[in-house]
């Protein structure tokens, strides 16, 4: 079986800085592999340029085998079944939780089936349900989590980019998101999450990659990457 | 009394006129990022391109002049945006002001080429008719054109608060990575939105060429300052908030008019503005980062 998502090579800079260079990754669908790295690693880089949000120096990045995403802009990447939760939430603050989800199906054009979808994220998160005539921008930073997650679920996507969940978020409250990027993962849906948090991220992922100054240093099953030396080192050491 | 709620009236109308121009300024600057100092000479080429229909067309009339008015404003609009400001997006809001800055300095020169730096009388859309209400007086031109701004306003605001697409306007206002990373395709709403505001301005115009009664090739100037100005005072976070802010400066220009001076009439708007952004330099409403 081919990956989900390959990517070979890929150097991104700002202007004259590199923040990625020469990082080679994939996907398994159905997979939940996690990228570890520090501030500045380029971990948000990555995800960015998956998104199309950032145009690389060099490098490939394949969908399904046959999508070659550097071709296509953020809206048509989207639409091929990648959802984003980016860093620190991104929510659209002066809108309220339910037009936030209505923006994360845009593209869907049968209403009912939006509705549906809407519904059942609801279900699944039932504080959101009562604030879904509330500003986005009003509630806590938990909750605005789940609202950037559901958003990305709404458009029922096949491939989930989570850009550092746990990011300023309670210690009881990261718990719970990793919980969740589990059960999205068991529901089939592959997912790539890049964060700091190593000790509780490798808890739940089925592989890792460990990112400094832009370079992948270490890959393989998450088990294997925790007992490494460097990343006790340099995630583990003492911290809860 | 009399004289404060003739004023109020007056007021009101000429608001209305540079609520629909801040609007379209509003509209382009938090949903592309972009200065767009055309906007009032795309209301002035609406306005003569209005002209031209309700004249070489036998008979035609007001209806004939708001048709020629959308479809030169449109037209000029969407030029501009594919050849200016679609190519500059992304770039630093000075570069497209520059831009929009020169092709102003373009139309407005080219249209004094034609017809003359002077104005010229527009025709007569509308009788010359005046209605009684309690103390007020006001004509027939007037109250089309504060109707016609009303539809405008009301149908723009529909659009940005009730329609699919309204609601991707918002979404690039205040996040336009993320509008475009959740499947909107950022290119065709500024696109839209661009046609939209362009529409709206050369119907306005029509209506206010009307009420004046005559045109020139530099009307633009002073509108779009006023207009500008509102915007700035506003704040660019809540549409409405231009639209009441536009209404409070036509208001505050007819009362200095009755009660002071015509003279001092143009100089409110700056005193406003100096004062609003001296105090809250975010404008009154607040506003979207860039």
């Amino acid at each position: 079986m081919s990956a989900l998502l390959h990517i070979e090579g890929l150097a991104v800079s700002y202007g004259s800085v590199p923040a990625v260079d020469g990082v080679s990754l994939e996907i398994e669908p159905g997979e939940l592999r996690v990228i570890l790295g520090a501030n500045g690693a380029g971990k948000t880089t990555i995800i960015k340029t998956i998104m199309g949000l950032l145009k690389p120096q060099r490098g490939t990045i394949r969908f399904d085998g046959e999508h070659d995403l550097l071709r296509l802009r953020p809206h048509q990447i989207h639409r091929l079944g990648i959802a984003w939760v980016p860093e620190g939430r991104q929510l659209w603050n002066t809108m309220t939780v339910l037009d936030n989800l209505r923006m994360g199906a845009f593209e869907v054009p049968d209403e009912n089936a939006v509705n549906r979808r809407i519904g059942e994220m609801f279900e699944r998160f039932p504080r959101l349900a009562e604030r879904r005539h509330q500003l986005a921008g009003s509630l806590s930073g938990g909750e605005q989590q789940m609202v950037a997650i559901a958003r990305a679920l709404v458009s029922s996507p096949r491939l989930l980019l989570m850009d550092e969940p746990s990011l300023g978020l309670a210690p009881i409250v990261v718990r719970d998101v990793f919980m969740l990027a589990q059960e999205i993962n068991r529901l089939g849906i592959a997912v790539l999450m890049v964060e700091q948090n190593a000790r509780q991220s490798l808890k739940v992922a089925h592989s890792a990659y460990l990112l400094e100054l832009g370079r992948v240093v270490e890959a393989g099953p998450a088990a294997e990457i925790a007992g490494k030396k460097s990343v006790q080192e340099v995630f583990l050491g003492g911290t809860a | 009394m009399d004289l404060f709620l003739q004023q109020l009236s007056n007021g009101l109308v000429i608001g209305s006129t540079y609520a629909v121009v801040a609007v379209g300024f509003a509209l382009a600057f938090t949903v592309l990022r972009v200065i767009q100092f055309a906007h009032p000479d795309v209301f002035m080429i609406g306005m003569f391109s209005g002209m031209m229909a309700a004249c070489i067309v036998p008979g035609g009339g007001l209806a004939v002049a708001l048709i020629g008015g959308a479809v030169g404003s449109t037209a000029i609009g969407a030029v501009i945006e594919r050849m200016v400001v679609a190519p500059l997006r992304g770039r630093d809001v000075l570069t497209t002001l520059i831009a929009t800055l020169g092709v102003s300095i373009i139309l407005q020169n080219g249209m004094a080429a034609i017809i003359g730096p002077d104005p010229i009388p527009y025709p007569r859309l509308l009788p010359t008719q005046f209605y009684e209400i309690g103390p007020v007086l006001l004509t027939l031109r007037q109250m089309f054109c504060l109707g016609l701004c009303a539809v405008l306003l009301s149908l723009a605001s529909f659009y940005v608060r009730g329609t699919h697409i309204g609601r991707a306007t918002r979404a690039i206002a205040e996040r336009p990575d993320v509008a475009a990373a959740f499947g909107v395709d950022v290119s065709r709403v500024c696109r839209i939105t661009f046609w939209l505001a362009s529409t709206m301005a050369g119907l306005a115009a029509v209506a206010v060429g009307t009420l004046y009664g005559s045109a020139s090739a530099f009307v633009g100037l002073l509108y779009g300052l006023k207009a500008f100005v509102c915007m700035l005072v506003a704040g660019n976070r809540y549409f409405e908030a231009v639209i009441a802010v536009a209404l409070a400066l036509g208001i505050l220009e007819a009362l200095v008019t009755g009660y002071v001076s015509s003279s001092l009439r143009d100089a409110v708007a700056f005193f406003v503005l100096i004062g609003v952004l001296y105090l809250r330099p975010d404008g009154l409403f607040g506003s979207y980062t860039t």
